[in-house]
């Protein structure tokens, strides 16, 4: 099982060509939504490098909802704003998720904006 | 000492007896000093059956818990591993007898796997090269444990898991096996019913096992008229449900493990003059609970709102069996006095222990208030007013909710989804739960409840959760998800019609006017919700179940009843009034809450019946869904 053994390689490259061969699984299977939900997660790794490279900030292997909420905690709204579109995440979780994070930061001028 | 296993009908001490019989025997065999190895996971079980005054009077000295590397040291001439057959186990005991091997003076190794032995882990050991190393390799047949006068256990942590998602059917033998023990202690059970697809494999099992033995028939009169088997399959709703019995919520809030209980210790610390607050014990409080405690068999099945007024009333009891100690006069009467003060004292911690146990649940399901029905949209747009007062309220640390609005917020939806409201579309509760990171098995639970309730969920609200849930949780759930599917808690409708209703109607799951303080009907123990498993366990004493065949083809797995013979002569000749006796089967799990339903249903006037319950394995929804889960141990980047 392809998704099992990619959690076990520490190396992002090999992880995602593992999970590449599951998403072909998936495929095979017909089992459509598990291989959308793997494909996301691929573009979720590579996006979460993307960020690490640029801002130094450790990311890689979070969750989505996790990486939006490092993201706006540390003031990165327009990375987490563009995740935010990319991955349709669901109004009423966005707005939750940018509320807890900006009322633990304390920013309170953010909030008001939003 | 097990004083509380032989009150019931069936005296379940003698099974008892007969295990402690076996470890007696093994010990005995090895002779001279002894130190015992164990498996983490058998200490509980075992505490059960023997003491460790028991072990020390066959000369056990040490015990140490197994791990990998080298052994403690001790002066002892034998050393016993008590194991499961478990592969992983194997290698952390050939570990151990190498460096020990090279080590010291060579001594006796023994080995005792239970509940069987393995040969697949022979086998490992012979490939580490130390099998020859044992002088006994034995196995030491634990099937059904006795927990309470009428509960037992097999303590599989696996089992549903395995039944249901691996199809390794390991377990059911085991069952099988534990049932034809039971047998030979309590005679040959003449009925057997079952509904579900393991109780058919259980009772093939058991009748094929008759077959082989068909020489030696057991002579002891039957104990047991009926066994009824069941899958939990069958019922998969009730496990989800929120439980809501005192012995339940314990279960739900803080965990029962092996009959014991750990508890926060702040309400226990004594309170001494002179000492600061700084002596407050950090140590979890554990407390053993069994009906050998009087209070606690009162108190253990009932509605959790009813709990209050029973402990009132016995610390009235308890104050004025003390206050009598001024009415006694004479020395005789004095004395009678004096002879009554340890069980007065005793009743008097229990009182208090369960006083504090009573308030920390309250502390946490008591209905401070009652949250408004808020409609979806409305929702949002209070939504953005509300935040300023919320930001205003809290500092900066989730959760927003109390705990007690939490507890009762979750209970409604619940009870929601029970009653067949809105179970078609995607619940906004849910959504905030997630959208606030709540615990995975909160959400699971819930997320399964709906789907049980709606015969599935529809390919779009089944993909949004999904994708929720994948969202913020994280990917690797994915796997988790797909257990859930496949054992059935998770499903796509396929077919429009949800039998589900109809299920409810005819079984008059749902009753509204359940009555907490003084019950009539098993609806009480989930304030509403009569367990589908115990309603067909009491439709089968009163009508039978060919009043129900209709509802019955609804659910999973076939239904059937067979015969077994019993030799002549030892026929039971039933007497006027008495009651006929059924040991129910639960394949899978039960839950507190199912057991106090079924003691409700002994206990009626008019019942007839009694029950005595078996289980592989006592459950909560939570235990349920993490033995499910699949946990990916991420490495660092």
């Amino acid at each position: 099982f392809y998704v099992r053994a990619s959690y076990q390689e520490g190396k992002l490259e090999t992880r995602v060509s593992l999970l590449q061969s599951a998403v072909d699984e998936y495929n095979k299977a017909k089992n459509e939504f598990a291989a959308k939900a793997t494909e996301e997660e691929i573009r979720l790794l590579r996006f979460q490098r993307r960020v690490e490279e640029e801002k130094g900030e450790r990311v890689l292997g979070c969750s989505l909802h996790d990486t939006l909420h490092c993201l706006l905690t540390l003031g990165l709204h327009k990375q987490a704003e563009q995740l935010y579109k990319d991955f349709r995440v669901p109004d009423k979780r966005y707005w939750w998720l940018k509320l807890t994070a900006l009322a633990e930061k304390e920013d309170w001028e953010e909030l008001e904006k939003f | 000492m097990a004083a509380h296993l032989s009150y019931g009908r069936v005296n379940l001490n003698i099974l008892r007896e007969a295990a402690r019989k076996d470890l007696r025997e093994f010990l005995d065999k090895c002779a001279g000093s002894k130190a015992i190895v164990w498996d983490e996971y058998l200490t509980g079980p075992f505490g059960l059956i023997a003491q460790y005054s028991l072990l020390k009077e066959h000369e056990v000295e040490k015990m140490f818990t197994l791990k990998g590397g080298r052994l403690p040291a001790a002066e002892v001439k034998n050393i016993i591993f008590f194991v499961r057959p478990r592969l992983e186990l194997m290698d952390i005991i050939a570990e151990n007898v190498i460096s020990e091997d090279k080590m010291r003076s060579p001594r006796d190794f023994h080995i005792l796997f239970v509940p069987r032995r393995s040969l697949l882990c022979e086998q490992r050991l012979k490939e580490r090269g130390v099998l020859g190393s044992f002088i006994n390799v034995d196995e030491y047949i634990l099937d059904l444990i006795p927990y309470d006068g009428d509960l037992l256990s097999m303590e599989s942590e696996g089992a549903f898991r395995e039944c249901y998602l691996e199809n390794d059917q390991t377990s059911l033998y085991h069952t099988a096996k534990g049932l034809m023990t039971l047998q030979a202690l309590y005679g040959t059970i003449p009925q057997i019913f079952g509904k579900g697809e393991c109780a058919r494999h259980v009772a093939n099992m058991m009748l094929r096992m008759k077959r082989e033995f068909a020489g030696c028939q057991t002579q002891v009169l039957p104990v047991f008229d009926t066994l009824l088997l069941l899958d939990r399959n069958v019922d998969l709703l009730t496990p989800l449900a929120t439980q809501l019995t005192y012995e339940g919520l314990i279960d739900e809030i803080y965990g029962i493990n092996n009959g014991y209980v750990k508890l926060p210790p702040e309400k226990f610390a004594q309170k001494k003059q002179g000492e600061g607050e700084k002596d407050l014990p950090t140590e979890p409080k554990k407390l053993q609970l069994n009906s050998a405690e009087e209070l606690y068999a009162e108190i253990r099945d009932k509605n959790f709102n009813a709990v209050g007024a029973a402990l009132s009333k016995k610390a009235k009891i308890i104050s004025a069996a003390f206050e009598e100690r001024h009415n006694a006069k004479t020395v005789g009467e004095i004395k009678q006095f004096v002879s009554q003060l340890p069980h007065m004292q005793a009743a008097r911690t229990s009182l208090a222990n369960h006083t504090s146990i009573a308030e920390l649940i309250k502390d946490i399901t008591s209905r401070q208030k009652i949250p408004p029905p808020l409609h979806p949209g409305l929702y949002l747009t209070l939504l953005h007013f509300s935040i300023i007062v919320v930001l205003c309220c809290i500092s900066c640390v989730p959760p927003y909710v109390s705990a007690s609005e939490a507890f009762f917020d979750n209970l409604t939806v619940e009870q929601e989804f029970m009653t067949g409201v809105d179970t078609d579309k995607v619940n906004t509760y849910i959504e905030d739960c997630i959208a606030q990171k709540d615990p995975l098995i909160k959400i699971l639970r819930l997320v399964c409840m709906q789907s049980v309730c709606n015969n599935g969920l529809k390919q779009k609200v089944l993909d949004y959760y999904k994708r929720e849930i994948l969202q913020t949780y994280g990917y690797e759930h994915i796997l988790t998800l797909n257990n859930l599917e496949k054992t059935g808690l998770l499903k796509l409708q396929t077919s429009t019609r949800n039998n589900y209703p109809t299920i409810r109607k005819t079984l008059k799951l749902w009753m509204e006017d359940a009555n907490e303080q003084n019950p009539n009907d098993i609806s009480y123990v989930y304030s509403g919700y009569a367990p589908l498993s115990v309603r067909l366990t009491q439709l089968l004493a009163r009508p039978g179940w060919r009043s129900i065949e209709e509802v019955l083809k609804m659910l999973p797995g076939p239904h059937f009843e067979e015969r077994q013979q019993l030799p002549a002569g030892l026929h039971k000749k039933r007497q006027q009034g008495e009651n006929r006796t059924t040991l129910v089967f639960f394949l899978g799990g039960v839950t507190y809450a199912e057991i106090a339903a079924l003691r409700f249903l002994s206990q009626m006037e008019d019942g007839g019946t009694e029950y005595v319950i078996a289980t592989t394995k006592l459950i909560n929804g939570t235990t349920w869904i993490k033995s499910l889960m699949d946990r990916l141990e991420e490495p660092p980047f």
